[in-house]
């Protein structure tokens, strides 16, 4: 895998600079059921195509942003910092 | 006082103090300088809100992230935080590494020279990358991870010579 | 028979280098081969094949077949062919049992064939099975190529070098010399690679050439790592323009595996480069302008050409027939032809595995009967023969019959015979096929075997070549020592700044994920024991996780990561904490002490810190609270200070109070130590009166020094697990793992479910709905025998639990240890039985802390 990931601040960056930190998932807002909740923790979309994960420039800028990457071909279609998601 | 007195080895007397690099760097060649007892500052929150004083070197990492290379990091980060901003005094955490040579940077790490400064991989770790003219450069990465970096500079040095 | 001096020769005959094969004293020039001296002193076997130990000579002369690989100078499966002659080499025949020119292991040649069809083992050798592992060594002697000596003492540096390039141009022939000069026109940056000599001597300007460099395939991101022998420079490219140009192919016919069967391009070297007579008397059979180009050749250099033969002229019978492994006549159109040398040709094949890599498609190509690479990628090109521009339509027979072995692949001595075979046995597509009969799965990799053998395929099952496909092209294009891709060992290890203390004192260190530390300063870790009791002891704990988190919403934050609840820790205090994934388990622990208001100090485990640093931040990026988390891990060395005399010593070195009731269990205060400003903590995971010191990591081995001054002996790792454990405290990842939950691990007073929410809160309510499935909790063996980690607990002859930690602890007096049990075998007293080298020994459950379970001594 050496794929170039373009750091939204440092720019096209070899892939292995960076951490992984998964796909988004949207984590359940209060008293979920046990399902939701497995769901959340255990399960996965896991699609062959457009994903949008968590990516972090661990060995450079440390920035955490997120990046639309197509899973059959590395191709990296965006990639954008995250808006805080908090309830309120 | 302030809580993070605790941090700063300017807080501590001289005498007290000791490089990360020392014994790796016992008997470098010339051209290999020890900088791990030169001040840096951790940076965070609005960078265009940074003054500057004359000798200082701010490399920017995100808008909202940067590394101050000062001689006086106390005064630096009275500065800073006066401005608003947080200031860390990251002078123990990071060794550094002064070094010659741009095929010696490009066994190193994979950034382009013409791209720096920035940070990102070196020597299989994390690095801080700044060219100062020509083939001259400086390196700043983990105190913890300083012997390591030393060694790999010096064997990879070595490598050169003998080719 | 050496020329006389020709222009263009690559040889310098001013120079002589001698060298040995096997006892024999030889000589060559500089700028010959290994190949082409041996082949200029007579030598025409260059090697026994790989199964069936048939004599085999030159054939391609550029590096593509297996005929000429020799050991030299100890390094087996050498292409002598092009490695350049030095002074002083040693060369030895491969996979021969006596010599090159009579392996007794031709027996195998000529008796074995019944007995080694395609896929033998499977047949011969299946049964009985266990006999497998000594068929399996006789197969390894018997076959295969050079063998590795484990006594050669052998030492090379390679090194790793990152380049970088606008314009890459792989292959330095005519369409790449062109690409690199045109690309440089446009600027710099324009580097052009070829994995032979013939750049040397060249000059492009505004081009950097390297020659003898071999690109070994093209990965994602145009990577393309170009080996250079002792230097491996890893090319990123903007653009990669390929022209690797196309590779000659072998006709298959009875005798087509015969020494002195060469490909044109092989008597071209031979003649003109190296100034050698390629034989005496030649056949040229040629599907091809190109091959027939070759009768030229020859006879400029005064071989003697009796029969040409034009394939496109229609097809015809072909046999080759030799004494001693060596053509001496050739059967073709009816006609016998004496001869010692057949040039054949069966047209050229675009080398197109560097493209297929990169993601063309590629197709076979019904007006010529190649495959081509087509739809390249974007920042990918190719010029050249590569493409398929200026190959000639093929029009050689897949195979022509006749009597004797007609091989499809000389690496794996693969005949039409065994590809027949295999297609009657049902396999029945090429990627099968191809795993069935090992066709181009040799060292030429399918250079020149992969066309003949589908053509051969399409014959006999009678089907278009363009419905079998390919198989997959891989790298490397070419063998690449294993040392060259390694580089230089670099394995990034962490040392404390107090690192050299412990080497010093002598201590023995271990890994402890990724930093390096002392297990213990001698051979009984229990005098350290006694010492952290007794007296004083100092441990460095400088590998601690620390996070400082600031802001106005610090506080919210921890909250919400958290099951504790931090909101009313009062600056000054400390408080343990655990931190839960959003499934409810442990991830990791620490303590949180609260400095200022809106400033915190985090400590996590040591193997857990850049977890937790990830963990902290991403959250936040997902939350947006406003806070900063910075890690100091490394800006900050610390120091356990421990045992009943701690306060006297640390009194000595400061000047702040002290005493129990200015400086309480769980305080944080900032203190001057020997002139070091310090955070100190009082905790207590080792269960004595200690002092945890924080300070600037640059005075470690200073503070260190003065704390052994005072009296402190040093304690490793090793004497702090059985301390820690003689208090019942749990270790994260040592008796806990990724799905113990807090409420069975004892800890189910840690989260304050009152909390809006914080990671882990969903999980936690409704696991306390449920039945627990098992406890973490204390035992004590009833006899003086320490059991492993994970022995099993038996509970009515089923093993329904574990041991995650036992040590012999002189201070109780027993072996204690921390084990998971079923709930109903939980309760304190209650015996169980742990299974110990197929014994099963009684212990007692125990709860609480073994030693000093009021915890007055910590709290003194």
């Amino acid at each position: 895998m050496s794929f170039l990931l373009p750091c939204p601040h440092c720019g096209p960056r070899p892939v292995d600079e960076f951490a992984y930190f998964g796909e988004v998932t949207r984590r359940p807002k209060a008293s979920p059921t046990l399902r939701e909740l497995t769901d959340y923790v255990y399960f996965r979309d896991n699609v062959a195509g457009p994903q949008r994960e968590w990516w972090q420039h661990r060995d450079g800028c440390g920035e955490w942003f997120l990046a639309e990457r197509d899973t059959r071909t590395n191709d990296v279609l965006s990639v954008s910092l995250p808006g805080p998601s908090r309830p309120e | 006082m302030s809580a993070l007195d605790f941090l700063s080895p300017s807080r501590s007397a001289p005498e007290t103090l000791a490089s990360p690099l020392a014994r790796a760097l016992a008997g470098a060649p010339e051209g290999v300088r020890d900088l791990s007892l030169d001040g840096k500052v951790e940076v965070r929150g609005d960078l265009g809100r940074v003054e500057l004083e004359a000798g200082d070197e701010l490399v920017r990492l995100t808008p909202g992230r940067g590394l101050l290379l000062t001689e006086n990091t106390l005064e630096a980060i009275d500065g800073l935080r006066e401005n608003g901003l947080l200031a860390y005094d990251m002078t123990g955490a990071l060794a550094g590494l002064a070094f010659e040579g741009e095929t010696l940077l490009r066994r190193l790490t994979d950034l382009d020279p013409g791209a720096l400064p920035t940070a990102g991989g070196f020597a299989r770790v994390s690095a801080v990358v700044v060219r100062d003219d020509g083939a001259r450069f400086r390196a700043y990465f983990a105190q913890e991870l300083g012997h390591y970096v030393a060694e790999v500079v010096l064997d990879l040095l070595a490598g050169l010579d003998n080719a | 028979m050496r020329l006389p001096p020709q222009p263009g020769e690559l040889i310098d005959r001013s120079e002589t280098l001698r060298f040995r094969l096997g006892e024999s004293e030889l000589e060559g020039f500089r700028g010959d081969t290994i190949g082409s001296a041996l082949f200029a002193n007579g030598r025409r076997v260059f090697s026994r094949s790989f199964k069936y130990h048939r004599p085999r000579g030159l054939l391609c002369c550029s590096g593509h077949c297996p005929n000429c690989m020799m050991t030299v100078d100890g390094v087996p499966n050498v292409r002598v062919c092009v490695e350049p002659l030095r002074e002083g080499a040693v060369v030895t025949p491969q996979n021969v049992v006596g010599r090159l020119d009579m392996d007794f292991l031709s027996v195998v040649d000529k008796v074995g064939g019944p007995f080694t069809p395609v896929g033998f083992y499977y047949r011969t050798m299946i049964r009985p099975r266990r006999m497998w592992p000594l068929y399996e060594r006789f197969l390894r002697g018997v076959a295969g190529l050079g063998r590795l000596d484990p006594h050669a003492g052998h030492s090379r540096r390679y090194d790793v070098e990152h380049r970088h390039a606008r314009v890459l141009v792989v292959g330095g022939g005519q369409a790449g010399r062109a690409a690199a000069l045109a690309a440089a026109t446009a600027g710099p940056g324009v580097v052009l690679v070829d994995e032979g000599s013939r750049l040397c001597g060249h000059d492009l300007p505004g081009v950097e050439e390297l020659a003898l460099a071999t690109a070994l395939g093209i990965w994602e991101g145009n990577l393309v790592p170009v080996d250079c022998g002792t230097v491996l420079y890893r090319y990123r490219a903007e653009r990669i323009v390929v022209a690797t140009g196309a590779v000659e192919q072998p006709l298959v016919f009875p005798g087509n595996d015969l020494a002195g069967v060469m490909l044109p391009e092989g008597a071209r070297r031979l003649a003109r480069d190296f100034s050698l007579q390629p034989g005496s008397r030649a056949v040229v059979v040629a599907a091809d302008e190109h091959g027939l180009e070759s009768a030229d050749v020859l006879r400029e250099s005064g071989v003697a050409v009796p029969r040409v033969v034009d394939l496109r002229e229609g097809g015809h019978e072909l046999e080759a027939h030799g004494r001693r492994g060596q053509v001496r006549r050739v059967s073709v159109g009816g006609d016998s032809v004496d001869c010692d040398l057949l040039v054949v040709s069966g047209g050229l094949q675009p080398a197109y595995a560097l493209l297929a890599e990169a993601g063309a498609r590629v197709e076979y190509d019904e007006s010529r009967g190649i495959f081509v690479p087509t739809e390249l990628p974007d920042g990918i090109e190719a010029v050249g023969s590569v493409t398929g521009e200026g190959l000639e339509r093929i029009v050689a027979a897949p195979a022509y019959e006749g009597r004797g072995k007609c091989f499809v692949c000389v690496c794996e001595d693969v005949t039409t015979k065994d590809v027949k075979r295999a297609i009657s046995e049902g396999f029945d597509s090429i990627e099968l096929a191809k795993r069935y009969t090992t066709v181009t799965m040799g060292p030429c990799q399918g250079k020149l075997c992969q066309l003949p053998s589908i053509r051969l395929y399409a014959k006999e099952r009678q089907v278009y070549e363009a419905s079998i496909g390919s198989t997959t092209a891989r790298p490397p294009w070419a063998p690449v020592e294993l040392g060259l891709l390694a580089g230089r060992h670099l394995e990034p290890t962490r040392r404390t700044s107090i690192h050299f203390r412990h080497e010093e004192l002598g201590a023995r260190m271990m890994w402890a994920g990724p930093w390096k530390r002392p297990y213990a300063y001698g051979e009984k870790p229990e005098g350290e024991v006694h010492a952290v009791h007794d007296s004083l002891g100092v441990i460095d704990v400088s590998t601690l996780g620390k996070l400082l988190v600031e802001g106005p919403e610090a506080a919210d934050l921890l909250e919400r990561l958290y099951p504790n609840r931090f909101a009313d820790l009062k600056p000054g205090r400390i408080r343990y904490a655990v931190l839960t994934s959003d499934g409810g388990r442990i991830m990791d622990d620490g303590t949180v002490a609260r400095l200022a208001d809106d400033l915190y100090y985090v400590t996590t485990t040591s193997t857990g810190a850049d977890a937790v640093t990830a963990w902290f931040e991403w959250w936040n990026a997902v939350w947006g609270y406003d806070a900063e988390i910075v890690n100091v891990t490394g800006a900050l060395a610390a120091l356990n200070l421990a045992g009943p005399l701690a306060r006297e010593a640390l009194q000595r070195l400061t000047e702040a109070d002290l005493g129990p009731d200015a400086f309480r269990y769980l305080d944080a205060k900032h203190v001057d130590v020997a002139g070091v400003p310090c955070l100190a903590l009082r905790i207590g995971f080792v269960g004595e009166l200690g002092y945890e010191l924080h300070f600037p990591s640059a005075a470690g081995e200073y503070l260190w020094d003065r704390l052994v001054a005072e009296g402190a002996r040093p304690f490793g790792l090793e004497p702090q697990r059985v301390l820690r454990l003689e208090k019942g405290h749990v270790i994260v990842g040592q008796d806990t793992d990724s799905e113990s939950n807090l409420l069975s691990s004892g800890m189910s007073w840690l989260p304050k479910m009152d909390k809006d929410d914080f990671v882990g809160k969903f999980a936690l309510e409704h696991f306390a709905e449920r039945e627990e499935r098992e406890r973490l909790v204390g035992f004590t063996m009833e006899e003086n025998v320490v059991p492993p980690e994970g022995a099993q607990i038996v509970v009515d002859g089923w093993p329904s639990g574990r041991v995650t930690s036992a040590r012999r602890s002189e201070q109780v007096g027993a072996v204690i240890g921390l084990a998971w049990l079923p709930p109903d075998r939980a309760e304190a007293g209650t015996r169980v039985e742990i299974r110990v080298d197929r014994r099963l020994l009684g212990a007692r459950v125990t709860h609480g802390s073994f030693y000093d379970p009021a915890g007055e001594r910590m709290r003194a």
